[in-house]
Parts: C-alpha cells; sequence; structure tokens
C-alpha cells in the first residue's frame, strides 16, 4: 500500500509539472503534431503512393514510441543529474523507501501520463492524415506494460551513469539517435536484435497498431522474447543503478555541485 | 538514557576527482549521541561536519568503521535505520523550487510512502507552527532564503523521525529569521527529540544545546556539556581595562603564558582565563614590566564564541581540559 502511495506522490508531481508549465507542454504536442504532419504531408505527395498509407502508420507508431522511449530513457539522466546538482537528491535518499523505487515511480508517472498527451497527439493527427490506427485495447496494454519494464531498465542504466559522471548531457544528446534506431528497425532484420532493449518491443506495438495483429496472433515465442528481453534490461538496469548508487555513496556524490 | 546514535572509529578520506589528490576529511571519529539529546556538532571551515553528518544519514560511506542508528548499520540496514532520523542538509537547496510549498510537503511525505490525506492534518499543523499559512501556494522559488529554510525543516519535520540532523540551519539569514528558526528549533527540541545541529552559529549553541563536539581536521576535539565548558571559562575570565596601550612584548607574554580570549584593537583591554587563584600575581608582573596603569579588573561574563575559538585554537592548557572532564564527570 505505502508503495502505490509513492507511486501516486510521484503521478502528481509529473502532473503538476506538466499543468505549471502548460506552455511547454502544449509547445512540446505542438512540435510533434508538426513534426506529424510534416512526414505525412512528404509522404503523400513524394512518395510511392501506393505504400503511402502503410508508410504513414509506420512513422506515425515510431515517432510516438521515440518521444516515450526519450521521455523514459532520457529524462530520467536529466533529472538526476539536475537533483544532485539541487540537492533534492539527498533527500530522497533520506526516505525509508529505497530510492530505486522512487525513481522507478518517477520514471512510471513520466510514461503513464505522456502516453495521455500522446494520445491526444495521435487522435489529432489521425483526423489530419484520416489513417485511422487500430487500438485493440487487449493486445496494446500487456504490450505496453511489458515495453515500458523494459525502458525503465535502460532508464535505470542512464540514470547510474548519471550519478557518477556528471556529464552526461553530451552523451544524452547521442543517445537521441540511438534510441531513435532502436524504436524504427523491424525485429525482423536480424536475431541480433533481440539482444537489443525496446525493438521488438516497438516493432510489436508497431504491428498491433498498423496491420492489427492481436494478441494471440503474435505466438508465445514473441511474447517469451519480449518478456525475457524486458526482464532481462529492468534487472540489469536496476543492478547497475544500485552498483553506481554504492559507487557515489562511496565517493560522496549524491549531493555534489 | 539509551543511546540512539553511535559512531565508531569512522574515516573518510576524499579522493580529489581526476587527481591523485587526497582529503582525509574525518579520523578514527568516535561519539554516541542518547535519546534527547541536543547536540552542537562544531569545527571550523573543513572540519568534517558536512561529511559526519552524511555518514550519519548513510549518505556518505565510511572508508571505515560503523555508524549505527537505533542499532541499525547505516550501511547494511540503511532503510531500517532511516525510520529514525532526517535531515535538513543543504536548507533551501533540498526542496523543489518548482512546486509550491504545500506540494512539497506532500511529495516528501508520498516519498515516505503516506497518502496525501493521511499527512493532511499534520501538514497544517506544520504550516502553522512554521507560520508559511500565506505561502501554502507559493513556488518555492519566490520565497525568502528564511521561509525555505523553514519549508526544509518542516520536511524533515513531517518525517516525525525520533531524530533530526541539521547542517548549518542558520546559514545566510538575516539575524531576524536566525533567530525565528532558533525558537523553532527550541520547540523542536522540546518536543523530546534527539536534535543534532552543526553550525558555526554560537548562540545556537550557548541557547540550544546541552552538548557539544568540536572537531578539527575531522577529530573530535572536545566532547562536553556546554554548560560546564562555560562554566569552566566563565570563572577564570576576567577583563582588564589599561590606561595605555600594551607593548608587543606585554601581549607577546600574555599569549605565552596565559589562555587569552581577546585583545582589544587598540590592545588597552583584554579578556584572560586565569588558571588558577595565584596566576594574577604573574599577570599583574606582565604589566609592570611596562608600568602600565590598570584602570580596571573584572570578572566578565563570555559568550560561547570565545569559548569555542580558545578550544579550537588549541590555547587551553592541557590541565584545563582535564578538569573539564572532570567536570563532566
Ligand atoms: N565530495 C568531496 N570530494 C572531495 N573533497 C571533499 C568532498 N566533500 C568535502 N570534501 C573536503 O573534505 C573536507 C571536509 O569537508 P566538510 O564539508 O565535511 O567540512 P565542514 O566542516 O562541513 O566545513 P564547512 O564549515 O565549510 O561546511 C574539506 O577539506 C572538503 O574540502
Ligand atoms: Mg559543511
Amino acid at each position: 500500500m505505502y508503495l502505490l502511495n509513492v507511486v501516486g506522490a510521484n503521478l502528481r508531481k509529473v502532473a503538476i509539472e506538466m499543468r505549471r508549465y502548460l506552455p511547454n507542454t502544449i509547445s512540446m504536442i505542438v512540435t510533434i503534431y508538426a513534426i506529424f504532419l510534416m512526414f505525412f504531408l512528404g509522404i503523400k505527395f513524394i512518395g510511392n503512393p501506393s505504400s503511402a498509407e502503410a508508410n504513414t502508420q509506420y512513422m506515425i507508431v515510431t515517432t510516438v514510441m521515440w518521444f516515450l522511449t526519450l521521455m523514459a530513457m532520457q529524462g530520467i539522466g536529466w533529472e538526476i543529474t539536475t537533483e544532485a546538482t539541487r540537492g533534492t537528491l539527498e533527500q530522497l535518499y533520506m526516505s525509508p523507501v529505497p530510492a530505486w523505487f522512487i525513481l522507478f515511480a518517477r520514471m512510471l508517472a513520466t510514461i503513464l501520463l505522456n502516453l495521455v498527451v500522446y494520445a491526444v497527439i495521435l487522435l489529432l493527427i489521425m483526423a489530419t492524415s484520416s489513417q485511422w490506427l487500430r487500438f485493440d485495447l487487449l493486445t496494446l496494454l500487456p504490450l505496453f506494460f511489458i515495453s515500458i519494464l523494459g525502458m525503465i531498465g535502460v532508464g535505470f542504466m542512464v540514470a547510474g551513469l548519471a550519478l557518477i559522471f556528471k556529464q552526461i548531457q553530451a552523451f544524452l544528446q547521442i543517445a537521441q539517435f540511438i534510441f531513435l534506431a532502436m524504436v524504427a528497425v523491424p525485429i525482423g532484420l536480424s536475431p541480433y536484435l533481440e539482444l537489443v532493449p525496446v525493438v521488438r518491443a516497438s516493432s510489436m506495438i508497431r504491428e498491433a497498431m498498423t496491420s492489427g495483429v492481436s494478441l494471440f496472433d503474435f505466438g508465445a515465442n514473441a511474447w517469451l522474447l519480449l518478456s525475457l528481453n524486458a526482464f532481462v534490461y529492468f534487472s540489469l538496469g536496476l543492478l547497475i543503478y544500485k552498483w553506481a548508487e554504492t559507487r557515489a555513496m562511496n565517493l560522496g556524490l549524491l549531493g555534489q555541485y | 538514557m539509551s543511546t540512539l546514535i553511535e559512531l565508531e572509529a569512522i574515516s573518510k578520506i576524499y579522493k580529489k576527482r581526476g587527481g591523485k589528490e587526497k582529503v582525509a576529511a574525518v579520523t578514527d571519529l568516535s561519539f554516541e549521541i542518547a535519546r534527547g539529546e541536543i547536540v552542537g556538532l562544531l569545527g571550523p571551515n573543513g572540519a568534517g561536519k558536512t561529511t559526519t553528518i552524511k555518514m550519519i544519514c548513510g549518505l556518505i560511506r565510511p572508508d571505515e568503521g560503523h555508524v549505527f542508528v537505533n542499532s541499525f548499520d547505516i550501511v547494511r540496514e540503511r532503510q531500517k535505520a532511516l525510520r529514525s532520523i532526517s535531515a535538513v542538509l543543504e536548507g533551501n537547496r533540498n526542496l523543489y523550487w518548482r512546486m509550491t510549498v504545500q506540494e512539497n510537503l506532500e511529495y516528501f511525505a508520498g516519498n515516505r510512502g503516506h497518502s496525501a490525506r493521511s499527512v493532511r492534518s499534520e501538514i497544517n499543523r506544520l504550516i502553522e507552527q512554521f507560520r508559511l499559512e500565506s505561502k501554502r501556494h507559493e513556488l518555492v522559488n519566490n520565497l525568502s532564503r528564511g521561509m525555505q529554510q523553514k519549508l526544509a525543516i518542516a520536511v524533515a519535520m513531517l518525517a516525525g523521525t525520533e531524530a533530526v540532523l541539521l547542517d548549518e540551519p542558520t546559514l545566510g539569514l538575516d539575524v531576524e529569521t536566525g533567530y525565528e528558526v532558533r525558537e523553532l528549533l527550541r520547540a523542536i527540541a522540546q518536543e523530546g527529540r534527539t536534535v543534532i545541529i552543526s553550525t558555526h552559529d554560537m548562540p545556537v549553541v550557548q541557547d540550544l544545546c546541552e552538548r557539544t563536539v568540536i572537531i578539527s581536521s575531522g577529530r573530535v576535539l572536545v566532547d562536553d556539556r556546554v554548560s560546564s565548558l562555560m562554566k569552566l571559562f566563565e570563572t577564570k575570565a576576567y577583563s582588564v581595562s589599561l590606561a595605555k596601550p600594551l607593548s608587543q612584548m606585554q601581549v607577546t607574554r600574555l599569549k605565552a603564558t596565559f589562555a587569552v580570549l581577546s585583545f582589544a584593537d587598540d590592545y588597552k583591554s583584554f579578556t584572560v582565563t586565569l588558571e588558577h587563584d595565584e596566576a594574577i600575581y604573574t599577570l599583574m608582573d606582565i604589566l609592570r614590566l611596562e608600568r602600565t596603569p590598570v584602570e580596571a579588573l573584572d570578572r566578565t561574563s563570555i559568550h560561547f564564541e570565545q569559548v569555542f575559538r580558545q578550544l579550537v585554537n588549541g590555547q587551553v592548557k592541557n590541565h584545563q581540559m582535564r578538569e573539564s572532564n572532570h567536570v563532566l564527570a
């Protein structure tokens, strides 16, 4: 129960910030919408008309996944860095609730609330392009749930690095494009992609939303690989974070500025 | 009284990033704090106060030694130990500047696992006690430094822990706010909580603390009751006023012979502690060297500030220190 309260508190914090910085939130929505629109018009007028529909849908889902990954995996890196500099990180570490759980709650809250925002953007885009994606909740909910765990795993890795290396901004700039590649590349391209985080998750979500592949159509193998990948990255992320945390406590880095 | 916090021979050496340079911030530090005690942790800049406090909180791990909080090892059983302590570390830096007063309180309570509803009345009580009502919905960013400091203390209070650690709670506050914070700390102390305050603010120590642990270069220099230290110096403190300034030679002699508390800028008066009754004749002998006329010789009251400076400058004669320990026993 008290862990639920931690999640609740973080949902409230993220919501408060989204509302308080409404101009930021709105400009983010407009930016993403504009990017979609550009892609959409580009595909429609320059691309091959026979594949335009598929391309548009591919692009829509990929972009949503990219922003979601950025939020989850990169956002936490920025937050850790600023909170360590500000001093709030130490205050979080004074809680009897383990800090990793608080961070988990923060990432979860960020992802969930952003999903709501993206749903709004998606509706706008679908209305504009009259390309209606499929929303089979029975398939999408478990897909998102498992994918989010994997994303949070990577988020923990970034957070761990941020604890130790205060100058990870440069790394994060480059990571944006690595994340884009991860969400854009189809899983079928190479078996080695199973080892990369988020690739399978993104591919499956895309298939579900564009081609209407359902929960049962994917087959047990796909679900197993997806879960295994998410589980491994979540555990690995947590392990790396805990290691970084110990190191930061040894070096006195939690509150350094 | 049972022990709540126990430091067992802790040491911390920082390695400067990039370089090979090492800083021994804390060396073989041991002391205990009993339940309900109000302790002032003092020491000159860089003495290792902040490092010590953060090691008690488990935010920094000691290289050697152990810290026990409520008999839980802060490193090995951190989560259990943290149920008994909260901290105000960098004061105003420990808050979310983009959230309001109430939101900060709710968020930190939430991260301890409390629902907003369950802490509502306690938050209201604290907001009232800390006189933050008018700022309840104000962003922390827009508060004065003193208000921010009060909120940071309120956040620690909301945790409801047995012990509170405060690192420089009055740093950077104007006299009035400093006084207000001091009164709040007094109220907290009277609630029966254990309070550890690291500070340079001597009136805070003189007013609030029962005991002081003075550290210097990461080691315990003095660990004694504030009243004993005050008494020790007070009974022997004299102020001497002269009709003409002391000569350089007299100043040197005085410094060599006595624990001189302070000289006036014009060297026409000074305060001195006399270790035994006979010492007054030695003092007179030094004044006689230049036939310096004495205008007045009085017992004087001293401030803890002077005691502290004496102790840190190491000008206290060894037997005085022994005597001080005797007073404690
Ligand atoms: N993270 C760190 N890395 C390297 N050296 C550090 C670090 N933190 C503190 N130090 C050094 O350790 C020593 C003790 O510092 P500390 O902050 O504990 O002292 P302090 O008593 O709190 O001083 P002040 O009164 O200035 O606050 C100082 O020499 C300081 O420069
Ligand atoms: Mg300090």
